[in-house]
């Protein structure tokens, strides 16, 4: 005869059971309504990300695609020294100025003051940690004291932005500073 | 506008081929012809040649990395400024960023990155006591590592390594808890404030896909951020790691492999 102390029933084993069940099924239903179907397809991670993030809005475009529908700064811009120098520097990603070549709002154009902190972000010769051969450097307020000029101009009353000798080299031929068909600078132009 | 389809030019062509090629070389049909073949589908110019045959999942046949001329970097900050434009980063927050390095003569090292060189360099260091002996500037961005400590640590792969080399982030999953911030040597990772998801620099990825170069490479007016593929001998990348320059990677000795090389870095950066 079976000892007292033994139950007849397994309804405990049974409980034990069904929460085992339910807790796998509870599982399993949580695994696929929340990892995406993509995910571990090569690697731990979701597939989608990597289209996610090709589909990412291009903002800043290309000089030549900025050049394409100005013309005239085009001319201007690849004829002087700056033609290394981003249009979306100065003045503000692509995408927020044109969509599919139509334009949607203006660009802002640097003036006065502005243009002076602008040119000095580059051209700072006090600002000491530039390999001094890349690029022309100046010191202000003595860079006007060398020129003869007020000390209240600011750069773009001589050098124009886009192509900082255009002005100069043109003010130089005209006096007979320099022939008319050396630059100021050969190697600038 | 008569617009031939392709099934219609086989018809054609069924039809009688005799007077179908004299058709075409009579220019009769040359117009639709064109038409139905995609014109134009290119919108952006191919920077980085050969990309845009590219199109799977992955890119198959490119070994891309990246090069930063220190003896070029001029710290004018193009490269912060077209970094934040691209990806609208918050304030305060950089994908990307220069750093001053001023060096004296007793070999005490001074940096600072005011505003991460986002307005540029504008006022000189005045706190330096000694002659300077040595001065550059150095940009910072994502190493892009071969074995990246950031994908190792993250616990729901929302940071991922492409299979080709790219290192990603997938903001639908990321929890921003913060480990791979943690855990990347070169501090680039930060958590984006507008977006409270894990954020960094991708090589402008996207970018990249369509054969355009990153923001940063394509702004720099003096070519100090290079970028290309190292399966490509034409390349400059390729001719510039073949060449006995000084190329050296940061913290080489975590051993996290970066695809980032330096050109002129000096032993007080690395």
């Amino acid at each position: 005869m079976e000892p007292e102390y033994k139950s007849k029933y397994n309804a405990h084993l049974i409980k034990v059971i069904l929460v085992l069940i339910v807790l796998g099924v509870g599982g399993i239903a949580a695994q696929a309504l929340f990892i995406p179907s993509d995910f571990g397809e090569y690697g731990h991670y979701r597939t989608g990300a990597v289209e996610d993030e090709i589909n990412r809005l291009v903002r800043n475009q290309t000089n030549e695609s900025c050049l394409k529908c100005h013309p005239f700064i085009k001319k201007i811009h690849l004829g002087g020294v700056h033609k290394t120098v981003s249009c979306e520097f100065c003045h503000g990603p692509n995408a927020d100025h044109a969509v599919d070549e139509k334009k949607i709002a203006d660009m802002p154009v640097k003036r006065g003051k502005d243009i002076k902190t602008l040119c000095l972000r580059c051209h700072n010769k006090i600002i000491r940690a530039r390999p001094e051969e890349s690029i022309k450097m100046i010191a202000m307020p003595q860079h006007l004291e060398e020129k003869r000029v007020q000390t209240t101009h600011i750069c773009n009353q001589c050098h124009h932005v886009h192509a900082p000798m255009k002005w100069v080299i043109e003010a130089k031929k005209a006096h007979g500073l320099i022939k008319e068909k050396e630059g100021l600078f050969p190697w600038m132009n | 506008m008569d617009e031939l389809k392709l099934s219609e030019i086989r018809e054609e062509i069924q039809k009688d081929r005799r007077a179908f090629i004299k058709n075409v070389l009579g220019g009769t049909i040359a117009g639709s012809l064109l038409m139905v073949i995609p014109a134009g589908a290119m919108e952006f110019p191919e920077q980085i040649p050969g990309m845009q045959d590219e199109t799977g999942i992955f890119i198959t046949r490119k070994k891309f990395a990246f090069i930063v001329d220190i003896t070029r970097c001029i710290g004018c900050g193009s490269c912060c400024v077209a970094d934040k434009n691209e990806y609208k980063v918050p304030e305060g927050n950089y994908r990307t960023w220069v750093e001053r390095y001023i060096i004296d003569d007793h070999d005490n090292v001074f940096v600072d990155a005011p505003n991460g060189g986002l307005d540029g360099y504008t006022e000189p260091r005045e706190d330096v006591p000694n002659p300077v002996r040595d001065t550059f500037f150095v940009p910072k961005l994502c190493n892009m590592c071969e074995k990246p400590s950031c994908v190792q640590v993250c616990p729901v792969g929302a940071t991922f390594q492409t299979e080709d080399g790219f290192v990603l982030v997938d903001d639908k999953r990321c929890v921003a808890c913060s480990y791979c911030v943690q855990a990347c040597p070169y501090s680039v990772r930060f958590i984006n404030p507008v977006t409270k998801t894990a954020d960094k620099c991708t090589w402008c990825y996207h970018r990249v896909r369509k054969g355009l170069l990153p923001a940063c490479v394509n702004v720099c007016p003096t070519h100090a951020r290079k970028f290309g593929d190292l399966n490509d001998k034409k390349s400059e990348i390729y001719k510039i790691m073949r060449l006995p320059h000084i190329i050296s990677v940061l913290k080489h000795g975590m051993g996290n492999k970066p695809s980032l090389h330096y050109l002129g870095l000096r032993r007080e950066v690395v």
